[in-house]
């Protein structure tokens, strides 16, 4: 049984990362200087001058772990300046903006900042309601090859499994914060 | 930021890009007059591109288009998303009226001939050198050594550094092939390297399956076994421990065992292994009480000492034969008494086959046949026929999975306890206890189970029989429910047939290869 306990541990159990909300117009921004998704794999190929595809998702939740009310998703281009070792990012939409000469630290805040969740759709959750907010990020390229036809484990990957631990550059991460309230405007408070 | 912010370059897309975006504006035209819009889409799917390169959640969205009302808008959008995920590709949607009165939506993708745009900073530097390493230059053709020269002195395009990867790929199909990029001599200069290393072959034969587990069985209780495959891809070693195992014999075993494999032995079609076990037996009282009632079926040991060595033999990469033999030593109950010799010729032949139908669902089968002949020839005290034919199918589609399985089998002459059938354990007849329908075994087994699972949730049906050929033939089904969560699983059976509600549960760690490589 305590093998099954570890097995539906909660994939997040460190929540120590800073996470915080503001309203800008009509909009919720959210702002996460800690959670950093360019590390491993994906790091690797962009500083191999490669670009890297990360698609980011902002779910806005009635409560933790509870179906998302609202999301606001985005797929990133990033890039990494083999000469003035710099990163680079576009955000693949419609109106590609762009930004570079970032550091990686930067380069993530900037792209956790360009999920914007219309205030609109948080509203559905009800006047002053507590929601909380759960950051995502998907690695969309990966040079992984077609890797071992072999079913099972390996000891790493036993061990990976039974800690939750997971590939760097396939699979979902995330974070989750809150309560958080509708802040007025300005800098959001979290109770 | 260079041809990053070329937005305004970003129409100028020829050939295919035009006729899709024409087809598509003809589709939206079209579509009004023929799919109304509300009209109950049946299936959406993408065309012209692997859907598993597009986000999870752009995936999500266009699945879940099926059973909902069209919308223009959404569809429209939804192909916009594709484009923006998929910079150098096209999207346009046609939706076609199904005689049923439903839709059927297909996002057609393409490739555009020319790139929009390349989101890579280092666009903006010229490619100073460009190489392949890790190939000796005879294997590389002089059409590739000038498209490689070809790059030299542009700037880069990660579209065609994309496209002449896949060409090296192509022309050198037995490499991988990665690439990199490195500063140049000078500011402003990039060099870059395609790195080619050499693909192992893949192996013919298969090593036998590994089979970790911990299961507790509500009507019989703990048991473990446990093995660990050490080696690399032609060779394992593999140590076995069991402790107080009962989930696929009459006996309860613990003990221990080594064996060894070989897939390649001068050739990938020939291969080998040499197995050795020791293992100490308990016995439930029913399993006792009915040997005492059946003097015809051998009698019950104390330990049991195998070794099995094998030769085996690949017609193809999916069909393979075995033969050898298998040498036990029986050691009995009562003291004072001689030990029993079980020895067999073995043979089988076995099949596996998986396959893929477009982006997602997969299929596995696997099959099997078993003989082994106990001949007084090989100084055996038992002499006996046993057949065992297995298969089983398996179904994937995303969160959608279904496994069908079958096996029959018949004992002629008087086998060991060990090569008995037994059907109610955690895989087969899950519901019933074996030691209620069979408890010494049986010479006649059929057995067939179907289970859907959806996630980590399953529904089973599992009916069988295990009989002596001179008795009565009972068929016994059960069903149930099965949760699963990687490793772990629980399950719950309930008897069918039966005049009496039971449920039985198993639950535990099924896992299929815990594996060193060296």
């Amino acid at each position: 049984m305590a093998l099954l306990a570890l097995l539906v541990w909660p994939a997040e159990r460190s929540s120590a990362q800073a996470l915080t909300v503001d309203v800008v117009g009509e909009v919720l921004r959210i702002h996460a200087p800690g959670f950093s998704f360019l590390k491993g794999d994906p790091l690797t190929r962009l500083r191999d001058g490669r670009s890297v595809r990360v698609e980011l998702a902002a779910l806005v939740l009635p409560g933790p772990g509870k179906p998302a009310a609202a999301a606001a998703r985005r797929v990133f281009a990033l890039s990494y300046d083999l000469w003035e070792e710099r990163f680079a990012v576009t955000v693949l939409d419609a109106r590609s903006q762009s930004v570079s000469h970032l550091a990686l630290a930067a380069v993530e805040a900037w792209c956790v900042e360009q999920l914007v969740v219309p205030l609109s759709a948080i509203g559905a959750l009800g006047r002053d309601a507590p929601f909380w907010i759960r950051l995502e990020y998907n690695v969309l390229d990966g040079d992984a090859g077609s890797g071992s036809p072999d079913p099972g484990y390996t000891l790493q990957g036993l061990i990976d499994l039974l800690s939750r631990r997971r590939k760097t550059d396939s699979s979902s991460h995330a974070l989750e914060a809150g309560p958080f309230r509708t802040p007025a405007r300005g800098p959001a408070s979290k109770r | 930021m260079g041809s990053l912010l070329a937005v305004g370059e970003g129409m100028r897309t020829l050939g295919l890009l035009l006729s899709l975006l024409v087809t598509g504006t003809q589709a939206a035209t079209d579509q009004k007059a023929v799919v109304p819009e509300g009209t109950v889409i049946a299936v959406a799917a993408v065309t012209g591109f692997d859907i598993d390169r597009l986000s999870p959640g752009l995936r999500e969205d266009i699945r879940n288009l099926a059973g909902t009302p069209l919308a223009q808008a959404r569809l429209d959008a939804l192909a916009e998303r594709i484009e923006a995920e998929r910079p150098r590709y096209v999207a346009a949607v046609r939706a076609v009226m199904d005689p049923d009165g439903q839709a059927r939506v297909f996002f057609v993708v393409g490739r555009q001939e020319v790139p929009e745009r390349d989101d890579n900073i280092n666009a903006r530097y010229i490619v100073e050198q460009a190489d392949i390493r890790g190939v000796p230059d005879e294997e590389l053709s002089q059409a590739l050594r000038d498209d490689l020269d070809a790059m030299v002195g542009q700037r880069l395009d990660s579209g065609a550094a994309d496209r002449l990867q896949q060409r090296i790929e192509q022309e050198l199909p037995r490499y991988d092939v990665s690439r990199r990029m490195q500063r140049g001599s000078q500011v402003g200069r990039i060099k870059l390297v395609y790195e080619a290393r050499k693909k192992e072959l893949p192996q013919w034969l298969r090593f036998d399956s590994l089979r970790t587990n911990a299961l507790f069985h509500s009507e019989q209780g703990w048991g473990s076994f446990l093995d660990l495959g050490i080696g690399n891809r032609t060779i394992r070693f593999t140590p076995m421990v069991a402790i107080d195992n009962a989930d696929d014999l009459v006996e309860e075993y613990s003990g221990v065992g080594l064996r060894f494999e070989t897939r390649q032995l001068g050739t990938r079609r020939l291969g080998a292994s040499f197995e050795w076990s020791w293992f100490d037996q308990d016995w439930r009282p029913a399993t006792l009480s009915a040997l005492a009632l059946t003097p015809d079926i051998p009698p019950a040991y104390d330990t049991r000492s195998t070794i099995t060595p094998l030769l085996k033999f690949a017609v193809t990469p999916e069909l393979s034969v075995a033969a050898g033999v298998s040498i036990s030593e029986l050691e009995p109950l009562i003291p004072a008494t001689s030990s029993q010799m079980a020895n067999a010729a073995v043979a089988s032949v076995d099949f596996d086959r998986s396959w893929k139908d477009g982006s997602e669902p997969t299929h596995r089968v696997t099959a099997s046949f078993g003989v082994r002949a106990g001949s007084r020839d090989l100084e055996s005290d038992l002499a006996y026929t046993r057949y065992l034919g297995q298969g089983a199918y398996r179904f994937d589609a995303g969160r959608h999975h279904v496994e069908a399985t079958g096996m029959a089998g018949g004992i002629t002459g008087h086998a060991p306890l060990f090569e008995r059938f037994t059907l109610g354990d955690s895989r087969t007849l899950r519901g019933w206890d074996k030691y209620d329908i069979a408890p010494a075994g049986a010479d006649r087994v059929v057995h067939s189970s179907v289970e859907y699972r959806y996630t980590g949730i399953g529904l089973f049906l599992d009916v069988g029989s295990v009989w002596d050929a001179e008795t009565e033939r009972h068929v016994r089904v059960s069903t149930g429910v099965g949760f699963y969560a990687g490793p772990a699983f629980f399950v719950v059976g309930f008897p069918v047939n039966t005049d009496e509600l039971r449920a039985i549960f198993t639950m535990g760690l099924r896992i299929p290869g815990v594996r060193i490589q060296w």
